[in-house]
């Protein structure tokens, strides 16, 4: 028998539900896991490791390209970490949004880790993985059947942007890893998935209350940033019937009232609901207690089924090849007039690169010391130095390199007026200033799906290694 | 006063790519209410500041966090060709001379 089936066996043979024990061991899986903490919450005898490996906030590139955020190098020693300290302690591995974005190559990039560390290390176990790609023609069929809804102002989803995608993924819930952890597993790692299920599967299959046990996991699946201070070290969550307590495995992090309840603020635009695709918790009623100055005790949040299953979709297009210039410039007057000179250059070099060919690029700058990550503000000074990042997007590399060393000439060299340094109008720290950033994509589904066909959406997938 | 000088925590993120979010908390109930009594942090203001529409301002107050959660709507999805910042980290600044 595997991690999971030797779990819900041994509960349903108890008289009474006993305490469950969480090992929160990574909130981004790939960028280190610290020893200390990780090894101290394995002394803790938990029943399960789960790690979050993924997230839409790194933007849109990696679910477009199919490459992982992470180094593969610190990737595989942070899965080498928990895969073997999972198959040491025999429970279960769960680990969702699978190489950053989730989508078939992220998932086939984490396999074949998986596969590898565990042929190094002599380790056998049963593996589930669950692919998060949607298929199109789902998708579309959903589209007819108005099934599904632009998030945040979204635009409605056309037919055309669907196909126009590389990938697309849904978030599955609790019920698709439900399915494999039924199949009696050690190991699960799922494509992309909500954060959430990833800690709060097993809870609700062993019958504790799903509000509680959704409301645990939104907090461990960020491992100790819900403490003061805030870091990755690896958290213990204690759940019971009534509620459930936080403890850090790093002495120095305090998981205070104050610190577990301003989580639900972190990336979230309402800290009073999680919204999964099985339903929500509302947290109106949570009440954060301290149980000692490292631990917090939590209670309170309410589970409401929702009536028709929805599941997030998220899909990435490729828009072209990038380019970018990388200047800057200390003479007051090309700073004073940038804007003017920057339009008067981009249009210079439209002519001249657009002589014998279509206008088929786009050209975007920004001037740090300006406005380059913010806008204006009325009152800002104007800087000495300014740093310009200008970047062009067109169908092909080589396109949009001649666009920019095009750019970077004219740039150079333009005589505003009231110009004194007829040397040249900007500095590089190096040359060639100008470099290929490879494909650009962009986010062209972020929207709701509705779906009675969460089982064929996400199949579970079973390996024996 | 000004914002910076009372609060904890102010910060930026997305919540997702169409929306920025900022949070701003205190070191104590007295601070925070402080700052929701002024009722300095206002729709009206947020809009002013960010160039957002008034109606797509929301703030929340969430006092178990002693924490003010305001929500507007990105101008340009996170990594679309021009967007600045990603992440969204670092539109907050603005707010650190409110008036309180």
């Amino acid at each position: 028998m595997s991690a999971t089936g030797r779990i819900l066996r041994e509960f349903a043979a108890l008289p009474q539900r006993r305490p469950l024990r969480l090992l929160g061991a990574s909130g981004q899986l790939g960028y280190g896991i610290p020893s200390g903490p990780f090894n101290a919450g394995l002394e803790r005898k938990p029943d399960l490791i789960g790690c979050d490996m993924g997230s839409i906030d790194i933007g849109p590139y990696y679910l477009g390209s199919g490459n992982m955020a992470t180094a593969r190098e610190s990737t595989k020693r942070d899965l080498r970490k928990v895969l073997t300290a999972a198959r040491k302690h025999d429970i279960p591995l769960v680990i969702g949004s699978a190489g950053s974005a989730g989508a078939a190559p992220h998932l086939e990039q984490t396999l074949a880790l998986i596969r590898e560390i565990a042929e190094e290390q002599k380790l056998s176990f049963r593996l589930a993985y669950i692919p998060g790609d949607i298929p199109k023609d789902i998708i579309i069929e959903a589209i007819r059947a108005g099934s599904v809804e632009g998030i945040d102002g979204m635009p409605p989803l056309s037919e055309d942007e669907v196909q126009a995608a590389a990938h697309i993924v849904g978030q599955m819930g609790m019920s698709s890893f439900q399915q494999a952890f039924e199949a009696d597993i050690d190991v699960l790692i799922a494509g992309r998935a909500c954060d959430t299920a990833i800690f709060s599967t097993l809870p609700v299959m062993l019958g504790f209350p799903t509000g509680l046990a959704v409301h645990m996991a939104k907090i461990i699946e960020c491992a100790s940033i819900c403490c003061v201070p805030g870091g990755r070290d690896a958290i213990l969550a204690t759940l019971d019937d009534e509620g459930f307590t936080l403890e850090s495995m790093a002495p120095q992090r305090s998981a205070t009232p104050v610190s577990v309840a301003a989580h639900s603020l972190y990336e979230q635009s309402d800290p009073f609901v999680i919204i999964e695709p099985e339903g929500r918790a509302e947290l109106h009623d949570a009440r954060y207690e301290r149980v000692d100055e490292r631990r917090t005790r939590i209670s309170g949040a309410r589970w409401v089924p929702a009536a028709r299953h929805t599941i997030k979709i998220e899909g990435s297009r490729r828009v072209g090849e990038r380019a970018a210039l990388l200047c800057g410039a200390a003479d007051p007057r090309f700073i004073e007039r940038h804007q003017e000179i920057l339009a008067e250059v981009s249009k210079v070099v439209r002519e001249l690169v657009c002589e014998d060919a279509p206008e088929d690029y786009s050209l975007h700058w920004r001037v740090y010391g300006i406005d380059g990550v913010t806008d204006r503000q009325p009152d800002a000074p104007t800087p000495a130095e300014v740093f310009l990042l200008i970047e062009c997007i067109a169908p092909t590399a080589n396109r949009a390199g001649e666009v920019m060393r095009t750019m970077k000439q004219y740039l150079l060299h333009f005589g505003y007026e009231g110009r004194l340094s007829t040397g040249g109008n900007l500095a590089f720290a190096f040359t060639p200033p100008e470099v290929s950033v490879g494909t650009a994509y962009r986010f062209n589904v972020y929207h709701i799906m509705h779906t009675e066909r969460m089982e064929e959406l996400f199949p579970v997938r079973i390996e024996q290694l | 006063m000004y914002l910076q000088d009372i609060a904890r925590v102010i910060r930026s993120k997305n919540a997702g790519p169409r929306c920025t979010t900022l949070d701003i908390m205190f070191n104590n109930d007295d601070d925070y209410n402080h700052v929701i009594r002024s009722g300095a942090l206002n729709a009206e203001l947020i809009g002013r500041l960010y160039a957002t529409p008034v109606d797509k301002v929301r703030i929340l107050e969430y006092p178990v966090a002693r924490a003010i959660k305001i929500a507007i709507p990105r101008k340009v999805t996170a990594g679309d060709p021009g967007d600045r910042d990603v992440y969204g980290a670092q539109q907050h600044a603005r707010l650190f001379k409110v008036e309180v």
